[in-house]
């Protein structure tokens, strides 16, 4: 017989942890700021490619005298096509009209003769879309979210849908703050790929949690003198192998795709494939440790109150 | 009963090799030089600019203005208009008309080296120059020569609208033309001259649009233009037309332009890290579930077929669909999802086998049991998917106006990104149900019929067993 984990029985642990977690985020976030992509907020990135030495300060001056704007410059190499890079960022709020952009190349190409500047890509997003864009992205998130719910809550009927649901979505936002995290400690602005990451996370989490719940509700048929506790601990033990089998494989892939990044120079990839990784093992933690144990947490709540109305019910109606 | 359904798991397996094959090659038939394609190939498929390089501009009336319906379709002739005369064939053009949007995304052309997208862009959201011209002279390349060059009878400002409707007396669909009193006398003018011997040739930019005769003149100015029109093409002019009597030229506040050679690598890596990713997680599920981790190999391998057969339009009535970097990520998440269908059921196959069943029994109860939990975790992902299509999606498209009655509340944010995200993970989930669910329980139902591969421990029962 397989030694059988008590997880429900270490919640009050689980819950700790996790609640640190979330109260670090915040008040890291808070401390130190959290940075926004010019998706959200507006503004312009644009790179520009170049050989030789280059001198950032004079090219980042001559720039700004072009664009008319502040900015900041950032060198960086591309490994694929081996050339050395310059990013310019321009302050929030303050995007380049295409024209402007067009005769500043021209400048630094006057200027700089012997480095064949050219520009490499541009992104520039105007502050009014940047914020619609961010609301858009809540939206998608929370009605996502209430769609689930109400899935779950039909879905689950049997063993008390709506407390499922709900329970499943707090483990959800759990992972949410993880990934929220993972993006403001490392300093990786908020931007599309966060929101990608974030509705992976949520679709591939939930669906751990509901496989656990599909065996609660399966044994719930089976064992049915089982107490609460006792059933859920035993769901939970019968589809670890699952649950971490899963994440092994689809960590592996996410693991590899990261190294190849990393190895590639993509950027875009990595900042999108590394958050992925560590909400994927947030799921792992919170299907498991989370959404079941507060699953009984709520019914025994439920079972006490009714027990406590069975002994007292005058005291109840006060 | 034992003998029988032993063929099915080489008919799945042949089914899936033969989509894999021809999704990833294609076919085409040869007839002399000329290479039609039956079946579209991993080659035709068409990468989002973040991949191939290219411009994703979204042009806006300038603040203040309110463009009317009528304008914004003109608009968005005229820019189509121009992406053809600058032999930008390969492109996509969306127009939200509730938030006032137009957006334009077009690639990088192959031979392009040295392209300039700021200037593309700037012209493409100019005001057009509409005008009317006597005559219907061209030179070899299309300009105005001669008199049609040197006499401008009417330009943009003198039109008022222009629009399709039909003949009262015939039922003839023609396009109907008001002129603004400033254009009025000009072109009774011109029709006098004109009337029973010449034509009045109309202009956007340097295209000739259209060169009616002149059949009488017309002093009011109101006119119509008839030809063999079909309400599509009367419609098209009209819009021309209106286009060059714009108020306003576009701005461009939000555009995003990507060299080709970045994305191209960024492609590259993410297909070698596909391939490296795949061989690893079929190494490992065949490692731990021994015989159903084969046949979830195979399964995979039709997913992922499938997934790109969904992409580059293999299936006849579905279009192809562009590709971009987080719409390979939503493939990687599917084939995930793919894997852990594939585990579900294995485990289950694997603990009734251990509860004391045998094999044939385990199989059946063991798909059996799974399939709730597959099922309501893959509904959950499409209402992911759905989500995602419909909030980022253009607003014309399916999902758009499906979940328009929640997000209309919210401003169109059109991430073509994204959009491929939501379209990969749906289709994703629709190849788990087909492969991961169905051609999986056929292959392994059908395996555990060969007496060779009856022994319990090839599906995860105790090596002692038999």
């Amino acid at each position: 017989m397989k030694r059988n984990l008590d997880i429900v029985g270490k919640k009050k642990i689980f819950f700790a942890i996790s609640s640190l977690i979330v109260v670090f985020t915040v008040v890291f976030a808070l401390i130190f700021g959290v940075k926004m992509d010019i998706q959200f907020t507006g503004g312009s990135i644009i790179t520009y490619s170049f050989d030789g030495e280059l001198d950032e300060s004079a090219f980042a001056k001559e720039l700004s005298a072009a664009l008319d704007a502040q900015l900041k410059t950032q060198l960086s190499e591309n490994t694929v096509t081996k050339k050395d890079n310059i990013i310019a960022t321009l302050g929030a709020k303050k995007n380049v009209k295409a024209d402007k952009v067009e005769a500043a190349l021209q400048t630094l190409q006057e200027k700089f003769p012997d480095n064949n500047i050219q520009q490499e890509s541009i992104n520039s997003v105007s502050a009014s879309m940047g914020s619609e864009f961010f609301i858009k992205c809540i939206a998608a998130v929370a009605v996502g979210a209430i769609l689930m719910i109400l899935y779950i809550a039909f879905r689950f009927r049997k063993i008390g849908g709506w407390s499922a649901g709900v329970m499943s979505v707090v483990a959800l936002m759990h992972d949410v703050f993880v990934i929220f995290a993972v993006f403001v400690l490392c300093r990786i602005p908020l931007n599309d790929s966060f929101i990608a990451v974030v509705l992976t996370i949520l679709g591939y989490s939930i669906n751990a949690t509901i496989v656990i719940y599909d065996r609660i509700r399966e044994n719930s048929r089976i064992h049915r003198s089982m107490s609460v506790a006792e059933r859920v601990n035993l769901s939970i033990n019968q589809t670890m192998t699952r649950t971490v089998n899963t994440t092994i494989t689809t960590v592996t892939a996410m693991v590899i795709v990261c190294i190849i990044a990393l190895i590639y120079g993509v950027d875009s990839i990595f900042t999108f494939a590394f958050p992925m990784i560590i909400g994927m093992i947030s799921g792992l933690y919170s299907s498991v440790c989370i959404s079941g144990p507060l699953w009984v947490t709520w019914q025994e709540h439920k079972a006490k109150k009714k027990a406590a109305e069975k002994l007292a019910p005058k005291a109840k109606k006060k | 009963m034992k003998k029988r359904g032993k063929a099915t798991f080489f008919v799945v397996a042949a089914l899936i090799a033969f989509l894999a094959y021809t999704a990833l090659f294609g076919i085409t038939s040869q007839y002399g030089d000329v290479k039609t394609p039956i079946l579209k190939g991993v080659d035709t498929i068409r990468w989002g600019i973040d991949i191939r390089g290219g411009v994703d501009v979204t042009f806006t009336p300038p603040e203040g203005t309110k463009a009317t319906k009528d304008e914004l379709a003109a608009a968005e002739s005229i820019i189509q208009q121009r992406l053809i005369a600058q032999n930008i064939t390969d492109n996509e053009v969306y127009t939200d008309y509730q938030n006032q949007r137009i957006i334009v995304r077009f690639p990088w052309k192959d031979d392009e080296t040295d392209f300039n997208p700021e200037a593309a862009i700037k012209e493409l959201g100019e005001t057009a120059e509409l005008t009317f011209r006597e005559g219907d002279n061209r030179d070899s390349s299309g300009n105005p020569t001669g008199v049609t060059a040197e006499n401008i009878i009417l330009t943009g400002s003198d039109v008022k609208s222009a629009k399709a409707g039909q003949n009262p007396n015939n039922q003839e669909i023609v396009v109907q033309l008001e002129l603004n009193d400033s254009g009025k006398e000009k072109f009774a003018a011109a029709t006098k001259k004109l009337a029973g011997v010449g034509q009045i040739s109309i202009w956007l930019d340097n295209t000739r649009i259209s060169a009616p005769a002149v059949n009488e003149e017309i002093p009011n100015g109101v006119a119509t233009i008839s030809g063999n029109f079909t309400a599509e093409t009367a419609k098209d002019l009209a819009d021309k037309i209106n286009a060059g009597a714009l108020p306003f030229a576009l701005t461009a506040d939000n555009y995003n332009s990507i060299n080709p050679t970045l994305g191209m690598g960024a492609k590259d890596a993410m297909l070698l890290a596909c391939g490296i990713a795949f061989v690893a997680v079929c190494i490992f599920m065949i490692a731990v579930y021994r015989l159903p981790g084969v046949v979830a190999c195979i399964a995979l391998v039709g997913q992922v077929a499938g997934a790109f057969a969904a992409v580059s339009g293999y299936f006849g009535p579905f279009p192809s669909f562009t590709l971009t970097l987080p719409g390979i990520a939503g493939i990687i998440l599917a084939v995930g999802m793919g894997v852990d269908t594939n585990i579900v059921t294995s485990e289950r196959i694997k603990e009734e086998i251990r509860a004391g069943k045998s094999v044939g029994a385990a199989v059946t109860s063991g798909f059996k049991n799974s399939f709730s939990a597959i099922f309501d975790s893959n509904i959950t992902m499409v209402i992911v998917a759905v989500i995602l299509m419909g909030a980022f999606g253009p607003p014309s498209s399916l999902f758009a106006k499906l979940l328009n009655p929640i997000f209309q509340f919210f401003p169109s944010a059109i991430t073509g990104a994204i959009y491929s995200f939501g379209y990969t993970l749906l289709v994703g989930v629709v190849m788990n149900f087909i492969m991961g669910v169905t051609a999986s329980r056929l292959m392994v139902r059908s395996l555990s019929k060969f007496r060779c591969f009856d022994k319990k421990w090839l599906f995860g029962g105790k090596k002692d067993e038999a």
